[in-house]
């Protein structure tokens, strides 16, 4: 077992640990910290495949922006005990069968799905390096990446004609 | 390319247009021009004038279909501004940032009549939602209108989600790992669960765009609660964006497969029809009424996408243009008047003879009269499914439907003529009346001469 494959195991224990935490966390909180911690064990996962850029936006994205609002909305909310909504006992078993009825159609379409028998190249792989991805962005890619500034463009136009004041 | 990058390049020149222009009847000018420098220039690229050479690398790929499409699209738009710029800008205090949207939407409509990669079918179809989420929303001070654009952002981002997870089960199912749709399912004898699963996620999202049953519950309460103008822009040239979109995937992606989804696709076509009339005949609202309308009529596009032979794609470029004019029309008067009842259409044939006269015509090409755009339209589906050999029972559905139609269309034709009433008053310049008329005349023309549009599809300097 070598250096890899320890920093593997233990980071997928690490993000197994502490997705379970995040679940079964009383207080929300706690609950948001623990996916902070969640990001960042997955963040691990991407070095060790020498994707840096992902890792880097990984960490910026989840763990800096949407983690951030995800605290204000709880802190918003002001959630604890007394206002926590009751749930039905017959609610919780309609969730349970409809969510485990999801996961048997997905097995079922997915069992015949050959997997590509690749091993993961840990540390080798240059095809998350920054610089190959700007090679492919700003080369094959160049046109959708141009085009969708219009989408963000129309987006911020519309953000201003919905804020702004009548 | 020159229609994509001109409409993005207007958008931006509206948008800034409310800094220099202050009056509302300046800005409207301004957009009635762009449209039709954008018009002017997409006719250009079909006669083989191109302004920009783009290497798209192949992610975008102009045909003499999308092509004509788009100037259907955008003679559609023309109209919609001839007849209703000001309203438009009436709708809010920032008249130039609505007509900047639906520049942008063109431009969502441009990729999505010529896209050749999901990628670039994913950026069209959100350039295309985006700001119609907020021209939906755009009537602040009214309570419809917030509650439509939330339900439509709701709906929509789900259907996109849909999409997005349909795109990536394709690309998972291609055997390159591409998201190029000529290399999607070629030489697949027995289709992958993987690109089935993809193939019933995209079907389910793109029939939720054109608002096809059992996908449409949005449809009506986003048509009713949105500002009328924006109402007729989404009914028509929108809704025909998504669906060129949805015959462009399946005919160029999907067709060998056609023998394992064409059944899906008769019952989803069977249902829009049935639901979308039998649901108008309700109806006590003349908007409501188009709404329901506008989904039964995806009913008869639906044909095209069954059969996907020369008949049907004659026939969509017809049936779009046909039903855009004469929606465009109807919806044209409806944002002059204050009560869209039928009743507020009682004795309108005496205040306004014009105006009856020309929604006359728009209501019997919608019902599919003959000597009108809708009926050949309706003709050119139906004789494509007939050519297939297969399906009878839905040709014989839709006549049934079709039928069904008749009566509340004749509805508003009886309140027009035969009801005493004191009609509504209505603000209508001599202009727009005499623009309705040439409308009109152009459905009318659609219906003796459709060989002059279907015959620019094959001609073409490219």
């Amino acid at each position: 077992m070598n250096l890899t494959q320890i920093l593997f195991w233990f980071l997928s224990a690490l993000a197994l640990f502490s997705a379970i935490m995040v679940v079964i966390s009383k207080n929300p909180v706690h609950s948001v910290l623990w996916l902070i911690v969640v990001f960042f064990t997955i963040s691990g996962h991407y070095i060790l495949l020498n994707a840096q850029f992902l890792a880097i936006v990984n960490l910026i994205v989840y763990a800096g922006a949407i983690m951030v609002l995800f605290l204000f909305v709880i802190m918003l909310m002001n959630l604890n005990a007394e206002t926590e909504p009751q749930k039905n006992k017959w609610l919780k078993m309609a969730g349970v069968i409809g969510g485990g009825a999801l996961l048997l159609v997905l097995v079922a379409a997915l069992k015949d799905a050959d997997t590509r028998n690749q091993i993961a190249q840990t540390g080798v792989g240059d095809i998350g390096l920054i610089h190959n991805l700007g090679l492919v962005l700003f080369k094959e890619y160049v046109i959708p990446f141009e085009i969708s500034s219009v989408l963000f463009l129309s987006a911020m136009v519309g953000a201003v004609v919905i804020g702004k004041k009548e | 390319m020159n229609a994509i990058i001109i409409s993005a390049v207007l958008g931006v020149i509206m948008m800034f247009s409310g800094i220099f222009l202050k009056k509302n009847s300046s800005i409207a000018a301004l957009a009635i021009l762009g449209i039709i420098i954008l018009l002017a220039v997409t006719i250009m690229e079909m006669s083989g004038y191109h302004f920009f050479a783009v290497d798209t690398h192949g992610m975008l790929f102009f045909d003499a279909f999308g092509l004509l499409f788009n100037c259907v699209a955008f003679a559609g738009t023309l109209a919609l501004f001839l007849l209703n710029a000001k309203d438009i800008a009436a709708i809010g205090n920032n008249p130039g940032e609505y007509f900047a949207l639906i520049f942008f939407v063109l431009c969502g409509i441009a990729i999505a009549s010529s896209f050749n990669t999901l990628l670039m079918l994913f950026i069209g179809i959100e350039i295309i939602s985006i700001p119609l989420y907020i021209l939906t929303g755009s009537d602040k001070r009214n309570l419809k209108s917030n509650e439509a654009s939330l339900k439509y952002l709701l709906l929509g981002a789900f259907s996109t989600g849909l999409m997005l997870l349909g795109i990536a089960f394709l690309y998972g199912a291609s055997e390159k790992g591409s998201f190029f749709i000529d290399e999607l399912a070629i030489g697949k004898a027995a289709a992958s669960p993987l690109l089935m699963a993809g193939l019933l996620l995209i079907t389910t999202s793109l029939a939720f765009k054109v608002s096809a049953a059992p996908f449409h519950f949005w449809a009506p309460d986003v048509y009713d609660g949105a500002p009328t103008p924006v109402t007729s822009f989404m009914a028509t040239v929108v809704k025909g964006g998504a669906f060129i979109a949805f015959i462009r995937l399946f005919g160029d992606a999907f067709v060998e497969l056609k023998s394992q989804w064409q059944i899906f696709i008769a019952i989803l076509a069977a249902a829009t029809l049935l639901i979308g009339n039998i649901t108008a005949v309700f109806q006590q609202s003349v908007k409501r009424m188009l709404a329901y309308s506008s989904v039964a009529h995806i009913g008869f596009m639906l044909f095209a996408l069954l059969t996907l032979n020369t008949l049907a794609r004659e026939g969509t470029i017809l049936y779009i243009a046909a039903y855009s004019a004469a929606t465009i029309g109807l919806f044209a008067i409806l944002a002059k008047m204050k009560d869209h009842g039928f009743e507020g259409f009682n004795g309108m044939a005496r205040q306004y003879p014009k105006l009856a006269l020309a929604a006359t015509i728009f209501l019997l090409s919608l019902a599919g009269i003959p000597l009108t755009g809708g009926f050949l339209a309706k003709y050119y589906m139906i004789a494509s499914v007939m050519q297939t050999g297969h399906f009878l029972w839905l040709v014989i559905l839709s006549l049934f439907c079709a039928a069904i139609s008749i009566y509340y269309y004749f509805r508003v034709i009886q309140a027009m003529y035969f009801k005493e009433g004191q009609g509504q008053h209505l603000e209508v310049s001599a202009g727009f009346s005499g623009w309705l008329i040439v409308l009109a005349i152009i459905v009318i023309l659609l219906g003796i001469f459709p060989q002059w549009l279907i015959d620019r599809l094959y001609i073409i300097y490219l």
